[in-house]
């Protein structure tokens, strides 16, 4: 089962660095990684996605938390977490598929940013799976570029970890 | 009352202010404001090195010595990549350790400029913090900050870079008290299960207590003694355990592992508990964990929570200071004695003397080094069969008077490091023993010793290989020895060329008259022995294989 790792962190690319050391380390896979500003002025939330058993994650949390520049780590089973990422995607829309083009952006909850000649840039938000679906659904229209965020976290009806 | 000062200048002040004795260092170009600032404050006694490696492994000499922090000086570019093998030893062995590094002006950084490498990219997995300081008005604190996070908690080497232009920079300086450092570790509040420990401890039937650095680190020799005396359980000291436990006192067992005695690791073995304290049962200790202890529940007490569990599982794991964490299991636990293990255990010793073969044996060496000091001499070893034997053979009786690099296995590691003993332990005998190998990896240091009149005494115990790699060939690799014969110099004309006392030992007659006139010797001193050259290390348990499984010693030769 993956587990997610959610670190606050001072705000400096050294601190990013001996954190991406710590895990780099350890040989894992890491499914997903994603940094960015956190609610907590100077500091960075970093969030990872990583294919590891209970154990090993309590041991990547251990390792962190001992490392100067470490604020807070949280570590839970991904299905005991809302796990959500972005992406952004531009998809060809002939003028002829329009509607088709639409229908699709819109049973997903997706939305148009950017309206081009023959081309949309598209946003959409959601669980991994969900974000994966979109671009499949979005695959047949041909997809000219993607980007997604990596997944960020919190864990249900956890205490307050990053605030 | 601020004064305006350098960068260079507030560095000296904080050294002194922090109580700095030594720095053990070599000048270069980025870190010449530095130098040409530290003759202002002669309560810095500087140790110029003969290369970098040196001053490291000096420098966590001193601090493993000392329980302070040592501190090395480098310059940037390849003085501060000189260090890297240093900080590493230090950081597999939890020394404290302060490196300071010159890098390039701050405008320069990111340029490839001469003498420029990204030193804390490159230090990062090895050291425990480690900072760039970008303007001189926060120099002050990040020094404070590197000290206490180097000796606080479970120590280890921390790397501060100043660049040159900083080091120029005017700032404001105040005498201060040292403010609350930065904590390295978030404190976690722990519940620690006494009761079950303690609990474990009266149910079992055969408790081994097992320790390692962290006794020494925590200076907890006196409540693991107590603990040992109350529950009469048997003691096995790890390597870096040696010396946190009387080698001669009836409950000590001996060095588990690898190169430990039959009856150690046959007792851990058979072990229904073991109570760990302050190590991290290390592969070299373990063998194949899936074979380690079958039959025992561990207790494991540490300083630092991610090593609870990390190697072994562990039925309860107690984290905090070896010495407080350990005074309250004593409180905890109930008086009872071990004498039937005890008995078991003894059933199991062998007789070992076959193993060290030859007139000249490691063990009557290393017995008459004991002797002629009197027990009084700190043993600071290097890597190979030498450290093995230096680590199963000696009687230490006095806390923390052997020093080793352990983790690491650093070849070259015991001259250097015995300068930074020997300055922590003035007046005391500190002894370099060292393999005819890793001598020659950082001989170059007889130099320092002279020009700083550092009194190291130097055994080498020379066999013409590199022992303990030819054992293995001998054992695993069909007896190819290859690239193990080693050539060395004339290390009596070696020492005559560097102006101090040179011995040759060819036989044991010579072995005390050689030993003690180098010990009565003012100065620096080698003593070099003609060891067996195929004795090998007994017994041993192949890498990777169970500690059930050891390779013992081929019978006595006839005669």
């Amino acid at each position: 089962m993956a587990h997610v790792l959610s670190v606050l962190l001072d705000q400096d690319l050294l601190t990013l660095n001996r954190a991406m050391g710590v895990i780099r380390r350890r040989n894992l896979r890491v499914e997903s990684l994603a940094v960015g500003p956190s609610g907590v002025p100077g500091a960075a939330t970093l969030t990872l996605v990583v294919s590891a058993d209970a154990g090993l994650a309590d041991r990547l949390v251990r390792q962190l938390r001992k490392m100067s520049g470490t604020r807070r780590v949280a570590a839970f089973r991904s299905d005991e977490g809302v796990v959500r990422e972005l992406a952004l995607l531009r998809v060809h829309s002939p003028a002829g598929r329009h509607a088709e083009v639409a229908e699709v952006i819109a049973l997903f909850g997706g939305s148009v940013v950017e309206e081009g000649e023959d081309e949309l840039l598209v946003q959409v938000a959601g669980s991994n799976a969900f974000v994966l679906s979109f671009i499949r659904a979005l695959e047949p229209f041909g997809i000219a570029d993607l980007v997604r965020s990596g997944a960020v976290a919190l864990e249900r009806g956890g205490v307050a970890a990053f605030l | 009352m601020t004064d305006q000062l350098t960068g260079a200048q507030i560095l000296c002040r904080v050294l002194q202010e922090l109580g700095v004795e030594y720095l053990f260092g070599y000048p270069g170009g980025a870190i010449m404001p530095f130098y040409h600032a530290l003759p202002e404050y002669p309560s810095l006694r500087h140790i110029l090195v003969r290369h970098e490696q040196a001053a490291a492994h000096a420098a966590d000499g001193y601090g493993r010595a000392t329980g302070r922090a040592g501190v090395c000086v480098a310059t940037s570019g390849p003085g501060a990549t000189n260090l890297v093998t240093g900080l590493a030893t230090a950081h597999m062995d939890s020394a404290p350790v302060v490196a300071i590094t010159g890098q390039v002006p701050r405008g320069m950084i990111g340029r490839d400029a001469f003498q420029e490498t990204d030193i804390i990219g490159i230090t990062l997995p090895i050291t425990k913090h480690s900072c760039l300081v970008e303007d001189v008005s926060e120099l002050a604190d990040r020094l404070r900050e590197a000290f206490a996070i180097a000796t606080e908690g479970r120590p280890g080497p921390v790397l501060v870079d100043i660049p040159k232009d900083v080091q120029n920079q005017k700032g404001n300086w105040s005498e201060r008290p040292a403010p609350e450092a930065r904590s390295a570790t978030r404190r976690v509040e722990i519940i620690n299960d006494f009761a079950s420990a303690a609990a474990l401890i009266a149910a079992a039937q055969r408790p081994l207590l097992m320790v390692g650095h962290g006794v020494i680190l925590a200076d907890a020799y006196s409540e693991v003694n107590a603990l040992a005396v109350k529950t009469g359980m048997p003691v096995i000291t790890t390597l870096l355990g040696i010396s946190a436990f009387p080698e001669a006192h009836e409950l000590h067992l001996g060095m588990p592992g690898m190169h430990g005695e039959v009856h150690v690791n046959r007792a851990i073995q058979h072990a229904d508990l073991i109570v760990g304290i302050g190590l991290r049962f290390d592969d070299r200790v373990t063998g194949n964990t899936s074979g380690f202890a079958p039959r025992a529940r561990i207790v494991h007490l540490d300083l630092d929570p991610a090593e609870i569990g990390k190697n072994v599982p562990v039925a309860v794991g107690l984290v905090g200071d070896a010495k407080s964490l350990t005074s309250r299991l004593v409180d905890a636990v109930a008086a009872r004695d071990c004498l039937a293990w005890r008995a078991e255990i003894e059933r199991y010793r062998r007789d070992r003397n076959e193993a060290y073969r030859g007139d000249l044996s490691p063990e009557s060496i290393l017995r008459a080094i004991d002797d002629v000091t009197g027990g009084s001499a700190t043993i600071v070893s290097d890597v190979g069969q030498h450290q093995m034997w230096v680590a199963k053979l000696y009687p230490y009786q006095q806390p923390n008077s052997h020093i080793t690099s352990g983790g690491l296995g650093t070849m070259g590691f015991a001259v250097p490091a015995a300068m930074g003993v020997q300055l922590a332990r003035p007046g005391t005998p500190v002894w370099a023993v060292s393999g005819d190998g890793g001598f020659q990896m950082n001989m170059q240091e007889i130099a320092t010793m002279v020009q700083e009149k550092i009194p190291v005494k130097m055994a080498i115990f020379n066999n013409g290989y590199l022992g303990m790699v030819r054992q293995w060939q001998q054992f695993f690799h069909g007896r190819r020895y290859s690239a193990t014969p080693i050539w060395s110099p004339d290390y009596v004309r070696l020492a005559e060329a560097y102006g101090i006392a040179g011995y040759r030992v060819e036989t044991s007659r010579q072995t005390e008259e050689a030993i003690a006139r180098a010990n009565a010797d003012p100065g620096p001193a080698v003593v070099e022995f003609m060891i067996e050259q195929e004795a090998n290390v007994y017994p041993m348990i192949p890498p990777g294989g169970s500690l059930s499984e050891p390779i013992e010693a081929e019978p006595a030769p006839a005669g």
